[in-house]
């Protein structure tokens, strides 16, 4: 029996009329480019309910070069290009406005170089968070940000975002793992930002490119420092009558002077959507219950672990601490699984994300849930209480006639009670399309156009993941026309 | 079931469970070799739902994205809401192969062959021959080495239970059911194979999208394996695939029919003390890596007893490190879509190769055959058990 040969799906159906796709296919080769319908409506979203544009042509590079290639070939046909990662980013970051060119990273996904001594590797951006801790776990070694994605979203996709993550409260969200990148600009050059020195000298540009949600240019290799398993890691489990009660009792821990490794709240309905997943024992009967981690050497942690359990008590707590890794690890996979556990409450979410005062939580869960049931949804709370950074999710179903402004207009009200009491616009998952037109909201006109000079200093054709982060006034793209080509869309 | 007004038919709330979070991605075998959306369980139900709302034609980049899914429901196991992904692929695969006959037509003739079990054996026995002839390209054709030229009979030796014996397996791998009836007849458990009157259980039709065949060979076998004892499967694919029989056929007869259906291991967990006189050292002094065949781990559950099973009688076992990925097998979907099933199999191999162990076991013939065209050595769990009863 002779078998068919039967063509790839990368590059099957390819039609060169789009000169800009005909030169990007002789750059990286037919493997590398897709322009069909199925790869451009898919690369049109991210994990968030924003995507107000189509993508142009999908690549697949997998090397600095290919990078450098696709860059020439956007300048001479004078093309938007949008880096994304795992399309696991929940403001639209992700999500094309215009029709880029989609520079997709999955396939630099080789962990070019581990330094055991110095603690530091090299990695390709298309690198999965949880993969490179996995493939350093031998070594005694992690890394250290750990987003609640963090089995799927990519090292890249973290120093775009400048992600943090439940065990950021100890030590530090992405930058502050980031020891050096090489980045290709807009231009088609790698540049080499920072450096493994400890002090390194000029300008931090390294600092300035970390957060940067891929506009001013894009990682092609990533220096991260690697930190120390802890001697030992306790996690303890505790469950409130009242959500008050536990806002209460993560104050009081951080004012006894612990410092926690992470220090999570998930309120009932949360826990039930979790508990229906993992099996993990969390008790559906609590009104808000909290995951905190105490790590370092053994004694201390004893310790440490007796102190946030009385605290617990004495706020009525109900304390249980994880037996063995199996049961911890059940723990957290319930609470990094909880956003997609929301499927169970509702076909659509809208997880928000801001940052209060921990003095003002208490105050602000209520207002979150005063607005989310004035708006007739369903409010679903997980956060990162230990540093105040919120996430109401709004549950819905988007086929519900005008739900969209309803969620649209409960988030602009969650956003003006977090800043109202000292807070800020976005913790962890960027500003990208979903809190760009509130940045005046807590910057000056003048404070804006420093941000946008600095953009253009990378980028001074607005070339790279144009109409994000910068509000109209002070974005050097046309976001009213970008948003037009939606209406193309990529079935034509 | 909610009705559907969409154009593929799907249950409508089954395809809106799908909330898109991407945590699915890295545990879909195809997502991790090509890096595409279109290769990803997200991607797949995203497209899913353009075209059921008519948004988006059916093009060949689609049909492709469908066909390229190896149906491991890994994601299953990953997604924390429960979106039930191998129903959705396979109505789809089901309405593009009505709507354009997608299946190449050698597909559709061999998956007819498999329901004819006098044909499949005469006919394995001549590629046997052909075999010793060196005239079949084996490895490139992803055959076994060495296929048998006669088979031992299987013999009835009571009603306690049915074993299934299946198409390929019961021509191929005559030895593993001769094997297993030893085994559960260790239990003091009588057997009847369930032999040419259940040909084949259909698993290889669904994943096809041949539905039609699929639910009329699932109401033979039923009629084959009436009374109430316990069915018993050796093949991780068909124990899946009869304990789905339940849905497919969506009757009561059919939910009862499932419900008396056990993966071997599963059966024997729960026997394995009634084994007499089991040897206080384990016989087995290899390192034993165990590859969970897919429909056992993500579909079946049943994973967690082969170990069970094993570990009496095996000195240790090894756990692989790559939660359960599948090895790209995939009953005939390595034949159907072979790069895709041979870049799926180096990451496998890798993960083999690093764990360090001197032996693999696979409760899938789809699977082991798979690896075994490698040149690892593959074997049935249960065949290593047989081994070591017959050593005491």
């Amino acid at each position: 029996m002779k078998l068919r040969r039967r063509t790839r799906a990368d590059g099957a159906g390819q039609h060169h009329a789009d000169p800009c796709v005909a030169e990007l296919i002789r750059a990286l080769g037919e493997d590398r480019v897709r322009a069909d319908g199925a790869a451009r409506h898919l690369a049109s979203a991210d994990a968030s309910m924003f995507s107000d544009g189509a993508a142009g042509p999908v690549c697949f590079p997998d090397s600095t070069e290919h990078v450098q290639a696709i860059m020439q070939v956007a300048a001479r046909h004078d093309r938007a290009v949008l880096p994304r990662g795992a399309g696991s980013g929940l403001s639209g970051g992700a999500a094309p406005l215009g029709d880029p060119i989609v520079v997709s990273t999955t396939r630099m996904n080789r962990v070019l170089e581990v330094d055991e001594q110095d603690r530091v590797a090299w990695v390709q951006p298309g690198v999965i968070n949880l993969d490179l801790t996995k493939q350093v776990t031998p070594l005694g070694l992690h890394f250290a940000p750990d987003p609640s994605s963090q089995q799927v979203c990519t090292i890249g996709g973290n120093v775009a975002n400048n992600s943090g993550g439940p065990h950021c409260l100890a030590y530090g969200v992405t930058s502050a793992h980031v020891l050096a990148v090489e980045v290709v600009l807009s231009t088609g050059e790698a540049v080499v930002l920072g450096g493994l020195e400890a002090e390194p000298s000029g300008y931090d540009l390294r600092g300035a490119f970390v957060g940067s949600e891929g506009m001013f240019g894009i990682a092609t290799k990533i220096a991260v420092r690697l930190t120390p398993n802890p001697e030992s890691v306790r996690t303890l489990l505790l469950s409130f009558d009242t959500v008050a009660d536990a806002a209460a009792t993560v104050g009081s821990v951080i004012a006894s002077g612990l410092v926690p490794a992470a220090v999570e709240m998930m309120d009932k309905r949360c826990v039930a959507a979790v508990e229906d997943f993992v099996h993990a024992g969390y008790p559906r009967g609590a009104a808000a219950v909290l995951l905190i981690e105490v790590d370092g050497l053994q004694r201390g942690v004893e310790a440490d672990t007796e102190k946030v359990a009385e605290i617990g008590r004495a706020h009525g707590g109900t304390v249980r601490v994880a037996a063995d890794e199996q049961e911890r690890a059940l723990l957290w996979k319930g609470r990094k699984s909880a956003f997609g556990a929301v499927a169970r409450v509702a076909p659509d979410y809208y997880l928000h994300d801001t940052v209060v005062p921990r003095s003002k939580l208490v105050e602000v869960l209520e207002a979150v849930y005063e607005i989310v049931d004035r708006y007739d949804l369903t409010a679903v709370n997980v956060f990162h209480a230990g540093d105040g950074n919120l996430h109401p999710l709004m549950a819905y179903d988007s086929r519900e006639p005008g739900v969209n402004e309803r969620v649209a207009a409960a988030g602009r009200e969650i956003l003006e009670v977090s800043l109202a009491v000292g807070g800020v616009l976005s913790g962890e998952h960027g500003i990208g399309v979903e809190k760009r037109d509130f940045m005046e909201y807590q910057f000056t006109s003048a404070d804006l156009e420093q941000q946008a000079l600095l953009r253009r200093s990378f980028d001074p054709h607005c070339r790279l993941n144009p109409g994000k982060v910068l509000p109209s006034a002070h974005s050097c793209a046309d976001i009213a026309s970008l948003s037009a080509s939606k209406v193309n869309g990529v079935w034509g | 079931m909610t009705e559907s007004p969409g154009l593929l038919g799907l249950d409508q709330a089954e395809l809106d469970s799908c909330v898109a979070c991407a945590l699915c991605l890295p545990h879909c075998p195809t997502y991790r070799v090509t890096g595409a959306d279109t290769h990803s369980p997200r991607g797949r139900i995203a497209l899913m739902q353009v075209v059921d709302e008519g948004i988006a034609p059916l093009t060949d980049e689609i049909v492709e994205a469908f066909d390229s899914c190896i149906q491991c429901r890994a994601c299953e196991t990953a997604c924390p809401g429960d979106v039930p992904f191998g129903h959705l692929l396979e109505a789809t695969k089901e309405f593009v192969e009505t709507t354009r006959g997608k299946a190449p037509w050698w597909l559709k003739l061999g998956l007819r062959g498999l329901t004819r079990p006098t044909l499949l054996r005469i006919g394995s026995s001549c590629l046997a021959v052909a075999q010793r002839l060196r005239l079949v390209p084996s490895r490139r054709l992803g055959l076994p080495q060495r296929l048998p030229v006669r088979r031992r009979a299987l013999r009835a030796t009571g009603d306690d239970v049915w074993l299934f014996t299946g198409c390929v397996m019961d021509a191929w791998q005559r030895d593993i059911h001769l094997a297993t009836q030893e085994v559960i007849e260790a239990t003091g458990t009588t057997v009847r194979p369930s032999g040419d009157a259940t040909p084949c259980c259909g698993a290889l039709h669904t994943h096809a999208g041949l539905g039609d065949e699929a639910r009329r060979l699932a109401t033979r076998v039923m009629s084959a394996l009436n009374g109430d004892n316990a069915i018993l499967v050796n093949s991780a694919g068909c124990g899946a695939a009869l304990k789905d029989y339940g849905r497919l056929l969506d009757s009561d007869e059919a939910r009862a029919f499932s419900a008396r259906v056990f993966d071997i291991h599963e059966w024997l967990a729960d026997r394995i003390d009634e084994i007499d006189a089991i040897p206080t050292e384990p016989a087995i002094a290899e390192r034993v890596a165990v590859v969970d065949p897919c429909h056992l781990r993500h579909v079946q559950g049943s994973h967690m007893a082969v170990r069970k099973v094993l570990e009496p009688f095996v000195s240790e076992i090894v756990e692989l490190d790559d939660e359960g990925m599948c090895c790209g097998a995939g009953g005939a979907y390595s034949l159907v879509q072979r790069q895709l099933a041979l870049d799926v199999r180096d990451r496998k191999t890798e993960v083999i190769n690093r764990s360090r162990a001197d032996l693999v076991v696979s409760a899938n013939p789809g699977c082991s055959m798979h690896l075994a065209a490698t040149g690892l050595t593959v074997r049935h769990p249960i065949e290593l058990i047989a081994e070591a009863l017959r050593a005491r």
